[in-house]
């Protein structure tokens, strides 16, 4: 359906994005995918009558290839692979959606502040995360986890408040840029005060560059997810996680390649869709690729 | 005609690598109760930074309002809180800038951004602000109020815009409109509307108005005294009739002159020659010197004091001195 020139001055004001980004292709291929796998996750249940954790009959039913009962094998114990893949997918999901929404907000806080004040609180704000960024994240996060027991809600927290900085950065940056734009000393001249400014002009304002950051690196947190349950170190046993099914299957991986590999593919297309997704919301919201 | 705002010596200064540049550079004057009063003068010649020193919005780093007074109901406005300050703005005095079409928030409605002004500074429920914001816009005469009230800033016209920010600055009865250069950026048919929607609303509200333009038209429709600056000085203040009648400073001479005459033909427009001298570098003499027509031995070496001259005047010029 064609819109008239009317219509389409006459949409809000991220609407213009949503019909550049319908007719993305790529962006809409990540949107599938995204889509799907939260499907998967939604309905795991449905999916397959197996349960992810419960083991089966030792040892007839260790590394079963994939057959009609069992479509992507058993693992070793006897668990079925699909099931493990598809139930993965909430604590996948579910761990970069939230620790992903957390260090947006911390970041958005952080830039925000500095970037408006200026002087040394922002100084203070970016020295900090220069310091933060200098340190490795495994070796941070793995400090962490030494130093507590592990469990989802830590590993959230943790991937949460080590990824803010990157976020901080950007906002700061686009703040800074914001903050002597005339609506921002128009809003100031009417008598709108410090948290105002913040709150209602300058992060509403940088939230499309936000979403599209927070998109792209959705991919990444899933990976370091995937490492750290690699390690041992992510989420605790018997949660399936996918990273964890890598790490378990990789001592079988000539035999029983099937452990390994299903959900090394489920992260794969999870990182490719996230980023499809993201590429695809920057090149239809992001100011500097369409204008 | 009793004073609603005083200025006295304010200077105004932007610290450089080469040194500090005063913007504005002792300008004095008066705004007196329900009075328009027209700040005039060529571009970079210190005008808005008034406008936004009187406003304490000049930022900081690298501004500074480093001299001078402004007065407002026996308070120093310079010397207020910065809490205090912040219920001046939109309350008590207002601005209209130049750029109507980046000084609205893209990503609200109009309606909204009025709506949350209103909130800011009277205690009023959502529901009451926003009837009061359909009402302002409907004061600022944008046909269909209610239905404007929705819409996103790219969604309306130059002229439209420009309206919402003049809603926005008033709907909390201010007692001075600060206007800088309010219809510069718009089509010469909605500059016509806008200067008469300030006109009458000014009647209507009984405000006092400080209008900043470079234009002379704009000025002789709506002013009744005229503030000319040069180079972060005043040069010359007059009553509106006089100042067209009379210019008592070369510098006022030229800018009349330099309004193209409808029906006369000239072969080329008038220009007053050279630029606005850099701040840094300000001639030791007269500040208009180098451009002056007129100008003698004198204004070279000494630059001149300001002269009080018949009518309640005031000139920048020696060949004023004792007049």
């Amino acid at each position: 359906m064609t819109e008239t020139a009317f219509q389409q001055a006459n949409r809000g004001c991220w609407s213009g994005g949503w019909v550049r980004f319908r007719k993305n292709r790529t962006g809409m291929a990540g949107a599938v995918i995204v889509v799907i796998l939260y499907l998967m996750a939604v309905f795991a249940p449905m999916l397959t009558p197996y349960d992810p954790v419960s083991q089966g009959p030792l040892p007839e039913m260790r590394h079963n290839a994939p057959g009609w009962s069992h479509p992507l094998g058993t693992d070793k114990f006897g668990r079925d692979v699909l099931a493990r893949v598809l139930y993965g997918s909430r604590i996948s999901l579910a761990i970069s959606f939230l620790s992903v929404s957390l260090s947006v907000i911390l970041g958005a806080l952080a830039g925000a502040a500095a970037g408006y004040a200026g002087g040394w609180i922002d100084a203070v704000i970016m020295r900090v995360v220069d310091a933060l960024m200098a340190i490795p994240r495994l070796f941070l996060l793995l400090t962490c986890i030494a130093l507590f027991s592990n469990s989802v809600p830590l590993v959230i927290i943790l991937l949460g408040a080590t990824g803010w900085m990157a976020t901080a950065r950007l906002v700061r940056g686009q703040v800074l840029s914001l903050r002597r734009q005339d609506f921002v000393v128009a809003a100031e001249s009417l008598g709108a005060g410090g948290r105002r400014i913040i709150f209602r002009h300058l992060i509403p304002n940088t939230l499309t560059v936000m979403i599209i950051s927070a998109t792209l690196r959705i991919g990444g947190i899933i990976l370091t997810e995937a490492s750290l349950s690699f390690l041992g170190l992510g989420v605790p046993q018997p949660i399936p996680s996918w990273g964890r099914m890598v790490f378990e299957g990789r001592e079988v991986l000539l035999g029983a390649w099937w452990v390994s590999t299903f959900p090394g593919l489920a992260i794969i297309a999870t990182v490719i869709g996230y980023n499809l997704l993201g590429d695809g919301l920057k090149e239809s919201f992001d100011p500097v690729h369409f204008s | 005609m009793e004073t609603l705002l005083e200025i006295k010596g304010l200077t105004t200064e932007f610290v450089t690598e080469a040194g500090a540049a005063k913007a504005v550079d002792g300008v004095s004057f008066e705004i007196g109760k329900q009075e328009t009063v027209g700040l005039v003068g060529e571009s970079g010649c210190g005008k808005s930074v008034t406008a936004l020193s009187i406003m304490r919005l000049v930022q900081y780093p690298p501004g500074r309002i480093s001299a001078g007074s402004v007065m407002m109901d026996g308070m120093d406005l310079l010397k207020l809180p910065e809490k205090q300050m912040r219920r001046v703005r939109g309350n008590d005095i207002s601005i209209v800038f130049q750029e109507p079409l980046s000084s609205l928030n893209p990503v609200f409605t109009c309606g909204e951004q009025i709506r949350e002004t209103i909130a800011l500074h009277q205690k009023m429920g959502r529901k009451e602000s926003r009837e009061k914001a359909v009402e302002m816009l409907g004061l600022v005469k944008i046909p269909d109020p209610a239905k404007r009230y929705g819409n996103y800033p790219h969604q309306m016209s130059g002229g439209m815009r420009q309206r919402v920010m003049i809603a926005m600055a008033l709907s909390c009865q201010p007692r001075l409109l600060i206007a800088d250069e309010p219809s510069t950026a718009l089509d010469v048919s909605v500059q016509a509307q806008i200067i008469e929607l300030l006109l009458d609303l000014k009647e209507k509200m009984g405000m006092s108005v400080l209008l900043i333009t470079h234009d002379l038209a704009v000025v002789a429709q709506m002013a009744d005294r005229v503030v000319v600056m040069y180079a972060g000085v005043v040069v010359e203040q007059a009553p509106i009739d006089s100042l067209f009648a009379d210019p008592a400073h070369p510098y006022t001479e030229g800018l009349i002159a330099s309004i193209p005459k409808l029906g006369a033909r000239m072969d080329r427009l008038q220009v007053i020659p050279g630029n606005v001298p850099d701040p840094l570098r300000l001639p030791a003499g007269c500040r208009f010197s180098d451009r002056c027509p007129k100008r003698q031995e004198r204004c070279l070496k000494q630059e001149p004091p300001m002269f009080s001259i018949a009518g309640g005047r005031l000139s920048r010029c020696w060949l004023r001195e004792g007049t």
